[in-house]
């Protein structure tokens, strides 16, 4: 036992003297997750990192919906997220989103507040009600679609609010008049007085509960998912770099060196597959660190957060021992692991949401420690605790346990072991 | 002219001596440029968001809200048992899950008492936008009983009602006047995508031309970038030493190993915009030249980075892992992941240093907006820029051990 400790930390003190692997095991891993936090507006504490989002306003309409328009966008609900800026050229405006200087530019056309309330001496007849809407333009910028997808939003939102008040109006004035009292001489009047005197605090409403004592309650750290999803994507590189230098010392000599001393062969792959999981512990460990203590990311239940890095890293070892044994060269441990990387970052949920994901992909993401170790660190985020992990921890437990037979199998009929 | 091209072929047999660069060269980046654009098939012809509906109140009103969702663009509301739907929600396969809860009906919505559950994963972008569709739905349908009560406060400012089974007939007469006249709400809102092209066709905004353009420039500066373990390789062998005692100048080598790289990052561009266009049916723009202007600029200012690097690291596992890390690294921070605009202000100024800020912004301009060589002349240029100041930096740098 003691000799395949003292090859373990012998294994896990070089990778740690190894300058260019630290900077890829922890310190891209980092960097990836820090500008996660940007694009996530983790550091700015809203949903996103937008902000002052440039719009440029024409209001052409000079009117009672044009300029409630206007005030809707320099309300003070909206300032932070929205710096809206006013034009009288429509040309200039549409110019300065083309440059990308603005996200949009919103165009209230003349006329468009008359076109949903009647004007005084307005006929309010069929041709009125059947007259082609004036519409509000909102000139995108496709470089900034976020952005000018909230401004079309608050610009609907409007609208929206607009259309109910008509509906409501016209609803009134319908029933009015089909019940004879409204009148052709006094409609116009009526018409413009109901659409004045519309109350705003309607009674009828359906109250929407959101999810309290569910997930809703509990406040989700986005970076609790993106950090650990980074940490695991690079761990598979650590397992692979790991594996490699178990061929490295064949084909340097020292493989054969350790294996003429009193030591077993057991003992001998024992040594590195517990280097390997030291080092990758080790990583994903700093990496949870410093994102707790730089990011004031809260990881939960320790106990669990312990298990799931020692049952992912046990998981991921296998995958590095199944390349080991597989490969010839550590040139082509090298390629594959990194190949591996990828690929189980894609499938396993590091760079894309799995829940977007149909099911069949999901299933084929298990066989990765990425989609399972993410699945444990969501759990903990969500404020689970270890009896929840069961399933994550046994999952990547049998998926070490599996991998790492076939590995010796492999090892066994290369004969790469004997002495 | 001979020697640069020995020096072309000989990288390039050295680069693709082992099988598994076919994988980074093509196969990886054409397996995350299909995945991220969505390319996975579901399996469903409707795009809408799943959306579980337990309706248990069973009601006109309920049932109206159903119909409301059916009618949205954004979700596609599926009846099921309460039971059916907390499963699937707790075991994280439904993202959003709309509870219609006894007594829900048309008194209780008149009153103001009438309440919905919904349940939602968190952090959830499908379930946000569930959120909202259920939202607008249920505004639909209690803004047609806010203005039927309108319409009967209406009737009662000019003449009492007689009985309050007129009064309940008016308002159901008004209810339905309201519905039909919510149906027939015509758009007062058009969308326009900008657009610098000077024809009449303006490209459509469609993420995934965003992310494909984002995925090129990932996979194609990566490598461009591990000029530098080319060099550290030479280095490390000492062949780049015997070049010493060759007829072959320290820029004629630079030029060679530059030339030959760029070369083949083109030939990974093209087939990378090949298979956008041919597959995925995405357009990347209207102006080939223009196209071609951005992608050899990009492929110069990277693979002169690469060369600035190399002359900075010291072994080829170091320039291997400095040069992914820059990669992915300047990927992100450039805008080739998530749009640039989801960034704080100070980072969007900061990373116009970055030269795959310029590569995308340039790609952007063909891909989004439909531009051609004078709308891309800015980033082409600032790209070259880039390309100039790394090489000299190579060049001033370079040592043979």
């Amino acid at each position: 036992m003691k000799k395949i400790f003292l090859i373990g930390i012998k294994d896990l003190t070089l990778v740690f003297r190894d300058r260019p692997a630290l900077i890829f095991m922890l310190l891209a891993p980092f960097l990836l997750t820090a500008g996660m936090g940007f694009v996530t507006g983790r550091f700015s504490g809203g949903s996103s990192g937008l902000s002052d989002i440039p719009v440029i306003l024409v209001n052409q309409d000079q009117d009672q919906l044009g300029n409630a328009l206007e005030e809707v966008f320099s309300s003070e609900e909206l300032a932070g997220l929205i710096e809206p800026t006013s034009s009288s050229d429509v040309e200039a405006a549409r110019r300065a989103v083309d440059e990308d200087e603005a996200a949009a530019a919103v165009i209230i056309p003349e006329g468009f507040t008359r076109s949903i309330i009647p004007a005084e001496g307005t006929r309010f007849d069929q041709s009125f009600l059947q007259s082609e809407p004036v519409k509000i333009e909102v000139y995108a910028n496709p470089s900034r679609p976020t952005s000018a997808g909230i401004v079309k939003a608050i610009v609907d939102e409007f609208i929206s609010r607009v259309e109910e008040r008509r509906t409501s109006g016209m609803t009134a004035i319908f029933q009015l008049a089909s019940n004879g009292l409204l009148t052709a001489e006094n409609a116009e009047a009526e018409v413009r007085g109901i659409f004045e005197n519309m109350q705003d605090d309607e009674v009828a409403a359906i109250t929407i509960q959101m999810n309290e004592e569910g997930a809703e309650a509990v406040e989700f750290d986005i970076l609790s998912y993106m950090a650990p999803g980074m940490a695991l994507l690079f761990l598979m590189y650590t397992v692979s770099h790991g594996g490699r230098s178990i061929l490295a010392e064949r084909s340097q000599g020292t493989l054969p060196r350790l294996l003429i001393s009193p030591t077993s062969s057991t003992q001998v792959l024992g040594g590195k597959v517990l280097g390997i999981f030291l080092t990758g512990v080790a990583q994903v460990g700093i990496l949870i660190l410093a994102s707790s203590i730089l990011f004031g990311v809260e990881w939960g239940d320790p106990l669990g957060v312990v298990a799931l890095i020692l049952a992912a890293v046990f998981g991921a070892t296998g995958w590095g021992m199944l390349i080991t044994a597989l490969a010839r060269t550590p040139a082509q441990v090298s390629n594959v692991g990194s190949a591996l990387m990828l690929i189980f970052g894609i499938i396993g949920g590091s760079f894309i949401n799995l829940e977007q994901m149909p099911s069949l992909f999901r299933t084929i993401s298990k066989i990765t420690p990425n989609a399972w170790g993410l699945d444990g660190f969501t759990t903990l985020a969500l404020g689970g605790r270890l009896p929840g992990l069961i399933e994550p921890i046994v999952a990547l437990l049998i998926m070490g346990v599996v991998l790492f037979a076939i590995a010796v199998v492999l090892f066994n009929r290369s004969g790469m072991l004997q002495k | 002219m001979k020697k640069i091209l020995a020096i072309i072929w000989k990288d390039t047999i050295i680069r693709f001596a082992t099988p598994s660069e076919i994988l980074f060269f093509i196969v990886l980046p054409l397996v995350f440029t299909y995945l991220l654009t969505g390319g996975v098939p579901s399996g469903d012809d409707d795009p809408r968001i799943g959306l579980l509906v337990v309706n248990e109140a069973n009601t006109p009103a309920s049932q109206q809200i159903v119909e409301q969702l059916e009618m949205s663009t954004a979700v596609r509301p599926e009846t099921v048992t309460r039971e059916e739907a907390e499963s699937l929600f707790d075991d994280r396969r439904a993202e959003v899950v709309l509870i219609l809860p006894a007594g829900l009906s048309s008194d209780s919505i008149q009153n103001g008492t009438a309440k919905v559950e919904l349940l939602q994963q968190p952090n959830n972008m499908n379930a946000l936008a569930a959120r909202q569709a259920v939202s607008t739905a249920i505004r639909r349908v209690t803004s047609s009983f806010s203005a039927a009560q309108n319409a009967v406060r209406e009737r009662e400012r000019r003449e009492p009602f007689a009985s309050e089974t007129q009064r309940q007939q008016y308002f159901e007469a008004a209810l339905e006047t309201a519905r039909v006249l919510q149906e027939d709400t015509p758009e007062r809102v058009t969308a326009v995508e900008g657009s610098t092209a000077e024809t009449e066709e303006t490209p459509t905004y469609d993420p995934r031309a965003n992310t494909s353009a984002g995925q090129l420039i990932t996979w194609v500066f990566i490598p461009l970038f591990g000029i530098s373990a080319l060099f550290a390789y030479e280095r490390q062998r000492g062949t780049l030493h015997r070049l010493l005692t060759t007829p072959v100048t320290k820029a004629t080598f630079l030029l060679g190993t530059i030339s030959g790289q760029v070369l083949i990052a083109l030939v990974q561009m093209l087939l990378l915009v090949g298979f956008a266009i041919l597959v995925m049916k995405l357009s990347w723009g209207r102006d080939p030249l223009a196209l071609f202007a951005v992608l050899l600029s990009s492929a110069l200012a990277a693979a002169a980075f690469g060369t600035a690097l190399g002359t900075f690291v010291k072994s080829e596992g170091q320039a291997n892992g400095l040069s992914i890390m820059f990669g992915m690294v300047f990927a992100l921070l450039g805008g080739c992941w998530y749009p640039l605009e989801l960034f704080p202000t100070a980072i969007q100024n900061a990373v116009r240093v970055l030269p795959t800020t310029w590569a995308m912004q340039g790609m952007l301009d063909l891909v989004l907006r439909g531009g051609g060589l004078p709308e891309v002349m800015g980033e082409v240029i600032v790209l070259l820029g880039f390309a100039a100041l790394f090489f000299v930096v190579g060049v001033w740098r370079f040592r043979y051990d």
